[in-house]
């Protein structure tokens, strides 16, 4: 088995780089997410991997092997890779079977070994009373596991997602979603999967790599991405983080408000117009004078919701700049009151400006 | 375990190796089917015939009364004839779009069948309803009225009765384009318009009517241009009347002695005034994006006729009783009859005709030999080119695609007639003396089917997503594999269908073919011109009727497959 690498991967169209300069280092048997907004390269990279595009710079390595770079790209089909399509990509005029047994077909197995395989990825993923069906004919969620099984009987060295569950509806995605990490553990092989939704993200990676503009923004475990976002589009993007700017005054603190706040993370340049995040849920809000004023910022309540399960705020500092606050469901503060706001330090990141 | 890839180098991406020579060789064929005879059509417009520079050729185009007579007679028949189709066009299409007009189906039916006759067919059909001594029509007239029998009410054999004829097969044009528009036309569109207070006439006429002017105008164009290139209903109906249109008159300069300098000239106007339009057309059509934005749209409402429903349905029964039952009725009574001229009784009724036809006339045998190898060899090879140019440029697998594409759908704008002309010159010249032998007329058939195969075909590649053959390859096939498990079986109806659709575009063509024919090498539609000037009518309405047959089968056929219900013949 192997790892997959990339290193200064570029492909250009014109004078437009789509995949600019990404590395990335795959570990064997780990699910790597591809995740950014539609546009950002994503869905490129993934195809540069699988060989339908040539890389423009830069090379993909799989264990010791190169498999692609500007001058020598291996085909597809020698790569031993497997791929499911955000369209699936099943052959109307084939069956469920003869779908799935294609690429076995292919690498000229015997017929009663080819049976045996079908009846346990027909078994695994649920499709044996479908076999004889033909794609027209089963849900979205069917035809999903098709693609998966079609995908997997060929146990492939590397297997490539691209976006799989967008067309589901919302139950099925989340289900689908743990079934994919699922069969990921039970096969262990790399897994490179592309989306645009972060808790797909979340529950299925062990590495996400963040994309932006072709470039890799981040790449780090779904914590690290979540609790140490290092740019503000990670920040943004991951979850919905409150992103405030201020002056530096030193490697850690920042004027925001009037008020000295102490963040960590990227070392603060003094003078510089330096972006801090913290995540709505990581403020502490209260209404009375707090006993301590290390990082507490006053604050008006400009509208508040009742969620349920909880309580979200929208609050004005001094300097007019708004944060999101998510609090207990029982903290009613009307709006219009003065309250103070509490930014733990350790929560407070900065960013890389 | 160790990834199992081959240790060898590869060649980078197969398909480029492949594909240059691929582009370069269709590019160059191409350009040999449509810019060789068009570059002769240009330089013999400008000579004199011994080979040297002169404007003379234009001079008498544009000054002498036998040129400037048949120029003046197409502008008037052109203009005319698009005229009439869309007053009946647009109403009709509208009627069976957006209101509740019974068997609408139907209508669209009939229209179908009028848009799929051959012109030339038609007008012989009104010719036997229609001529002023031996027409049908004139003969029920007389012997209701008891009126002389040298009275008749109709002469098909005038400038009006070629016009009314023109506009017969032309209307549909027109009525496609409108109904098609209307279709597609979202009905939210108007309903966002009564929600705000528009009454249902007023709405048509403040937001249907705009939204369908665009294909209004367009076709208009197509009929204008329809009507202009037309060569069959003309040479029927207006040589014997005793005046010629633009299309008759470069025919004639064929007969001896022939002038194919003159007739070049004659041809060039033509084919800048089909360029022109055909440009005019796409940019009318082009910009109409508007009307068919994403997603999910209701069916319209219907606009109850009340009242008027029966009355508006009988109305249009009656017109297409002109271009489709008038007609097929005659050719029917033809057919059977002994004199095609008189009406056919129980008594009278005989196989005659078909026994002549198959058995007695030895041209038949010869033509349909003929036209059998002609439209099969058109057929195959005219599917084959298009098939690799649509893949070519569905999947942009070459840069200079477009290149590809845009060649392959040039000959739209070249009129029949013309490439006959053209034809003609580049072919009867060393190193290529291709006249007098089928192969000329194959040339001239496949670059005249080419647009109508390529646009279908590259619509039934646009229904495979590439995705399909993506996923192919990543389990292990190669590209070629990929094109024949995957790719084939999917394309294998359109292909059938555009094979068959382009056969029965060979049988109908005929102006190309009266100029490129010999004796050895006459087609079936030349044959039927050519018993027409025997006045032999009822062998003709055997062979048309046969021709209709195969034509309705194949259409009806064509038009169960997705994405193909656009297509178009060429009238010729």
């Amino acid at each position: 088995m192997a790892s997959v690498e990339l290193r200064g991967l570029t492909k250009r169209y014109g004078n437009t780089a789509v995949v600019d300069n990404v590395s990335l280092q795959i570990e064997h048997g780990h699910l790597v997410c591809l995740l950014g907004p539609s546009g950002c390269g994503k869905t490129t990279t993934l195809r540069l991997i699988a060989g339908f595009v040539e890389p423009s710079e830069g090379e993909i390595r799989v264990g010791d092997k190169l498999i692609s770079s500007p001058a020598h790209t291996v085909p597809p089909e020698r790569r031993q890779m497997s791929m499911i399509f955000q369209s699936y990509a099943l052959w109307p005029h084939m069956t469920v079977a003869e779908n799935i047994v294609y690429g076995l077909k292919l690498r000229k197995i015997d017929r009663a070994t080819i049976g045996q395989k079908l009846d346990a990825i027909l078994a695994t993923t649920k499709l044996a009373a479908l076999a004889e069906r033909y794609p027209g004919e089963l849900s979205g969620g069917q035809q999903q596991r098709v693609a998966l099984a079609r995908a997997l009987i060929v146990e492939p060295e590397t297997l490539l997602l691209d976006e799989p569950l967008s067309n589901l509806d919302a139950n099925l995605r989340e289900e689908m979603r743990f079934e994919v990490r699922r069969l990921h553990d039970e096969y262990r092989y790399t897994t490179v999967y592309v989306t645009h939704d972060q808790s797909e993200a979340m529950t299925t990676a062990d590495l996400i790599a963040v994309m932006n503009l072709g470039k890799i923004e981040q790449a780090g475990s779904p914590e690290d991405i979540y609790d140490r976002p290092q740019s503000e589009f990670v920040a943004r993007f991951i979850g919905s983080s409150n992103v405030i700017k201020g002056r530096g005054l030193d490697a850690t603190h920042i004027d925001f408000a009037g008020v000295p706040l102490q963040c960590v993370g990227a070392t603060i340049v003094a003078g510089a117009n330096t972006p801090v995040s913290i995540r709505p849920h990581d403020i502490a809000l209260s209404a009375a004078p707090p006993q301590q004023f290390e990082n507490v910022v006053p604050a008006t309540v400009v509208r508040q919701v009742f969620l349920g399960g909880s309580r979200d705020y929208m609050v004005e500092a001094k300097d007019g700049t708004q944060l999101r606050v998510v609090t207990a469901a029982e903290a009613n503060i009307p709006q219009g009151s003065s309250v103070w706001l509490h930014l733990p330090s350790g929560r407070c990141r900065a960013l890389a400006s | 375990m160790t990834v199992a890839l081959p240790a060898r180098a590869e060649r980078r991406g197969l398909g480029i190796d492949v594909s240059k020579p691929v582009l370069y060789g269709f590019a160059a064929l191409l350009c040999v089917l449509i810019v060789l005879p068009m570059s002769w059509l240009l330089i013999y417009s400008f000579s004199d015939g011994k080979g040297s520079f002169t404007l003379n050729n234009f001079v008498t185009l544009f000054s002498d009364p036998t040129f400037l007579a048949p120029l003046l007679t197409t502008f008037i028949i052109s203009t005319s004839a698009s005229l009439i189709c869309c007053a009946v066009a647009a109403p009709m299409g509208w009627l069976v779009a957006r209101t509740d007009l019974p068997f609408s189906g139907m209508i669209r039916a009939l229209v179908t069948a009028s848009f799929v006759t051959p012109p030339f067919l038609g007008a012989i059909a009104w010719e036997i309803l229609a001529a002023p001594n031996s027409g049908l029509l004139n003969k029920v007239f007389r012997s209701i009225t008891g009126a002389e029998p040298d009275v008749h009410v109709f002469n098909i054999y005038s400038l009006p009765g070629l016009i009314f004829v023109i506009s017969c097969y032309t209307f549909p044009y027109v009525f496609v384009l409108v109904a098609n528009s209307l279709d597609r036309t979202p009905g939210e569109l108007e309903d966002a318009s009564s929600i705000l207070g528009g009454g249902r006439w007023h709405t048509a006429r403040r937001i249907t009517i705009p939204l369908v002017l665009p294909a209004l105008l367009a076709g208009a164009l197509v009929a204008f241009l329809q009507a202009m290139t037309l060569f069959g209903s003309p040479a029927i109906l207006a040589l014997p009347a005793g005046f010629h249109t633009m299309t008759t008159k470069i025919w004639s300069l064929f007969q001896y002695p022939p002038k194919p300098e003159l007739a070049a000239a004659a041809a060039l106007p033509l084919l800048v005034i089909t360029v022109m339009l055909l440009r005019a057309e796409f940019m009318i059509l082009g910009r109409r994006g508007y009307s068919v934005v994403g997603g999910k749209y209701g069916q319209p409402r219907l606009i109850p006729l009340h009242a008027w429903r029966w009355p508006i349905f009988l109305f249009c029964l009656l017109v297409l009783a002109l271009p489709v039952f008038l007609p097929y009725a005659a050719l029917l009574n033809a057919a059977l009859s002994p004199v095609a001229t008189t009406f056919v009784t129980f008594k009278t009724m005989t196989l005659h005709n078909f026994e002549f036809v198959l058995f007695e006339l030895s041209a038949t045998r010869l033509a349909l030999k003929n036209t059998v190898i002609l439209g099969s060899a058109t057929a195959t090879i005219g599917t084959l080119i298009a098939v690799i140019i649509a893949y070519v440029t569905a999947r942009q697998a070459v840069t200079g695609w477009r290149v590809l594409g845009f060649l392959a759908t040039a000959p739209i704008a070249i009129p029949g007639i013309v490439l006959g002309v053209g034809l003609f010159i580049a072919y009867t010249r060393p190193p290529f003396v291709l006249y007098g032998t089928l192969w000329i007329l194959l040339i001239a058939f496949v670059t005249i089917a080419l647009p109508a195969a390529y646009q279908q075909l590259q619509a039934a590649f646009r229904t495979i997503h590439p995705e399909l053959e993506d996923a192919s390859r990543i389990l292990g096939a190669t590209r070629l594999k990929s094109l024949w498990q995957i790719t084939a079986p999917l394309l294998r109806t359109g292909v059938i269908a555009t094979w068959c659709f382009i056969f029965v575009g060979v049988m109908r063509e005929l102006s190309a073919a009266i100029i490129l024919f010999t004796s050895e090498t006459k087609v079936i539609s030349v044959l039927i011109y050519d018993l027409n000037e025997g006045g032999d009518l009822g062998a003709i309405s055997v062979i048309g009727i046969g021709m209709l047959l195969i034509t309705f089968a194949v259409v009806i056929a064509v038009n169960r497959i997705p994405g193909f219900g656009s297509v178009r013949f060429r009238n010729s």
